[in-house]
């Protein structure tokens, strides 16, 4: 049987299970994205970490008060995310068969659940993934390690918005109860790109 | 309290100018759009708009298909500020979300 990454406990807390090297390659990526998110290059990452509020050129006093209003918070959110992974695996320590255990509270499983997916914006971006390509480069291309890292974060992250989606259930709070027999039309696949 | 006196009431030309800049009507409707992009997957973005919205998984499924397929989706209405906080939300969850007068 598969070993299951994350995995909710009768407590309710959610129990992420990691080899010792995934926690070192998790904790080594949070801590780069640390800075990456805070002041990230110009250009295609940062406009994807920060996207404009406002595409109409014309907005542009609404966009900086946008920009006044929400960016610092966002950088910090960020970052605090980022830190609870750091933290979270740094207090962690490995049993006899090089697995580490720890098990995060509500609050922190949306951390996680948004910091990865941080890492996969960054990096996807930086690579110029598509839709349609993988992200398996020959060994020696200068992506390759780039490449094998998002496809990791990918299928980590992918584990757990799965078992988020079990959770929250097929029911909305503003619409009619949905018909159990029908179709929900939705693709749930792990492909990335939406 | 004094009745106002008659001679400083102006009557607006029209209801536009009472109600001032369209941008400022609280009711002014402008809608949040969600573009395609080929990080986010589409089981998170499904949940992404379940937890944020509160839409049913039917829903969130709909709206993320058209996303997918054809590039954007508007999935929230109302205020400037409304909208402007539910953009937030969502750049917070990294979804590539902007929004737009709803012409």
């Amino acid at each position: 049987m598969a070993r299951r990454t994350f995995k909710r406990t009768r407590g309710g807390a959610l129990r992420v299970t990691l080899y010792t090297q995934e926690v070192e390659l998790l904790a080594m990526t949070a801590r780069d994205m640390m800075a990456i998110v805070e002041a990230p290059p110009d250009g295609d990452v940062r406009d994807r970490l920060y996207p404009r509020a406002y595409l109409d050129p014309t907005e542009e006093t609404a966009q900086g008060e946008y920009d006044a209003l929400v960016h610092d918070d966002l950088v910090a959110a960020r970052r605090s995310a980022l830190g609870v992974i750091v933290a979270g695996l740094d207090g962690a320590v490995a049993n006899s068969r090089g697995v580490v255990e720890i098990e995060l509270l509500a609050d922190d499983e949306t951390q996680w659940l948004t910091a990865v997916n941080d890492a996969r914006l960054v990096i996807g971006t930086a690579l110029g993934v598509t839709e349609d390509a993988d992200t398996d480069y020959e060994p020696g291309d200068p992506r390759f390690e780039y490449g094998v890292l998002y496809a990791w974060l990918t299928q980590l992250h992918f584990e757990l918005v799965s078992l988020l989606l079990d959770e929250i259930g097929e029911a909305g709070s503003d619409d009619p109860p949905a018909d159990p027999n029908g179709d929900t039309n939705g693709d749930t696949s792990g492909k990335s790109g939406t | 309290m004094s009745a106002p006196d008659i001679q400083e009431i102006v009557i607006p030309d029209t209801v536009e100018e009472l109600l001032g800049d369209d941008d400022a009507r609280p009711d002014a409707p402008w809608v949040v759009l969600v573009w395609n992009d080929p990080v986010n997957t589409f089981a998170y973005v499904i949940f992404v708009f379940q937890k944020l919205f509160g839409f049913s998984r039917e829903k969130a499924s709909r709206l993320t298909n058209q996303v997918h397929f054809e590039g954007k989706a508007v999935v929230a209405n109302g205020s400037r500020e409304k909208c402007e906080a539910d953009v937030a939300r969502l750049h917070a969850y990294g979804l590539w979300a902007t929004m737009q007068k709803d012409d």
